[in-house]
């Protein structure tokens, strides 16, 4: 499909877009970044492993946490791959799984793609968006995952002096703070979804009793596995629901 | 006198335990920026695109009066959440509500953890180790390897109807999923009302604020949640 050498064939005003998107400078980059996160999950792992016993935490426990998330995440995980899959044409393999697979999120980067090519008086897959535009667009849209990263790095520290001088002086205060922000957050992400339609209001209820009876069958059957597995099987039949809702 | 030195030792090794990961986590996340900044410079600066530093001056500021306030809000937002050592983690791998929070609470659950808790800290940091090891998988195989295959072999249907209701569908079970395992009844409640209020009330009077939107339940539900909490001798017994 696209020319082995793909540098060969970059002309700013070219509307071929995977012949640049798809450099092999790109890809060494991409590899790059899953290698970081690989080494960082690999480091943090350890240090757990190396902290539990002194916390009277069992191994063991830190192996069911490790599986309970690896197997929470594959429905959320292929779901972003098939958001990433239909990506592929608009900005080629190696941007789509640095922005939309990893760093970012599928709506924020094409948000920003599509904004910046807007400024360059152009829109995502219409004629106008050349090689240039989406070269304009990829610096744009990592430029602003930067700076998530950079302010995460220069405020962590910072929070956690906060966080630790708060335990001190309220440590009632510091117990609630985790469960308060949680339910607030889900609450309002959750919320957010039920007036963009009917559908949208529909699948919220579906998923939230498919995930309580799944909740409920582990605890009467004593089924462990199915608070593990309850995740991904809510999002496979409310997605399924979605399939008959959005064709009917 | 045993007990108080296994709590120390406790103290202390949660204690190195954050050192460790401040400093892994700060330094892979650098690595990780810079890496995929080099990318896009190679690509706008370096390939013949003739690409000025204005084009992309005004494209990361009309991207910044977009997300902008999202840059600051979210860290803040999920700080208290995620702890310090996952900080790290999560805004590397990206994904977080969608993903990596939802795993942190499967986990914290599947063990009986509350966050916040030293237990909870560890559960949540390995759940994100077992998501992130998931999803580099799946995106390597899925996306890098077959993604021009399966760009043609799946039906346009089943892709948009994964794009565009993924969210409702994933989020009322993390909800649900969130409140069982919390079993916190005032938060809850707190917390609902917050969400009701800010997406129908304060957003449409006030359609400024939606970037804030997230933010603004959270910290209301903090603050509500202290305000009116079950004031008994028995609040701090949790751990």
């Amino acid at each position: 499909m696209q020319t082995p050498l793909a540098v060969a064939a970059a002309d700013p005003s070219s509307t071929n877009i995977w012949a640049i998107a798809n450099t092999p400078f790109l890809w060494i980059c991409v590899l790059g970044v899953f290698a970081v996160i690989f080494v960082q999950t690999v480091l943090y792992a350890k240090a757990a492993t190396a902290a539990a016993p002194h916390i009277e935490m069992p191994v063991r426990e830190l192996k069911e946490a490790f599986r309970a998330g690896a197997v929470a995440s594959i429905g959320p995980s292929l779901a972003v791959v098939l958001v990433a899959i239909a990506l592929l044409a608009l900005f080629g393999t190696p941007a789509v799984l640095v922005r939309i697979g990893l760093i970012g999120s599928a709506a924020a980067e094409t948000a920003s793609a599509s904004i910046a090519a807007g400024t360059m008086g152009a829109s995502l897959g219409g004629d106008s968006y050349t090689q240039q535009v989406f070269a304009v667009a990829f610096m744009a849209m990592s430029l602003s995952g930067a700076m998530w990263m950079l302010c995460t790095l220069i405020m962590t520290p910072l929070l956690k002096k906060g966080g630790k001088s708060l335990a001190k002086r309220n440590p009632a205060v510091m117990a609630l703070i985790p469960t308060a922000a949680l339910l607030g957050a889900f609450s309002a992400l959750t919320i957010a979804e039920l007036p963009k339609s009917n559908v949208h209001l529909i699948l919220v209820g579906i998923s939230a009793a498919a995930m309580g009876l799944c909740l409920y069958l582990a605890k009467a059957l004593h089924q462990k596995w199915l608070k593990e597995w309850a995740l991904g099987i809510s999002i496979v039949i409310a997605l399924v629901s979605a399939y008959y809702l959005h064709t009917a | 006198m045993s007990a108080t030195s296994l709590s120390a030792n406790a103290a202390a090794s949660m204690e190195r335990f954050d050192r460790q990961t401040s400093r892994y986590g700060s330094i892979t996340m650098a690595l990780g920026l810079i890496l995929s900044l080099a990318g896009p410079i190679y690509i706008a600066f370096f390939s013949g695109m003739e690409v000025t530093a204005s084009m992309v001056w005004v494209a990361l500021l009309a991207v910044a009066a977009t997300f902008g306030v999202l840059w600051v809000v979210e860290p803040l937002t999920y700080f208290p959440i995620l702890g310090s050592a996952a900080m790290y983690q999560a805004f590397m791998i990206g994904n977080i509500s969608n993903k990596l929070l939802p795993a942190a609470i499967v986990a914290q659950s599947a063990i009986d953890a509350k966050p916040g808790t030293k237990r909870g800290d560890l559960a949540a940091v390995m759940a994100i180790c077992g998501a992130a090891t998931v999803h580099l998988t799946s995106l390597l195989l899925f996306v890098g390897v077959l993604g021009t295959w399966l760009v043609h072999s799946i039906p346009v249907e089943v892709i948009e109807v994964a794009r565009l209701y993924i969210l409702p569908s994933l989020m009322g079970a993390v909800l649900v999923q969130c409140i069982v395992s919390m079993k916190a009844l005032r938060p809850t409640i707190v917390a609902v009302v917050a969400a009701l209020l800010v997406n129908f009330v304060v957003v449409p009077l006030a359609p400024a604020t939606g970037a804030f939107a997230t933010a603004l339940v959270v910290i209301a539900s903090i603050v509500f949640s202290w305000v009116l909490r079950k004031r008994t001798t028995q609040a701090s017994s949790e751990h």
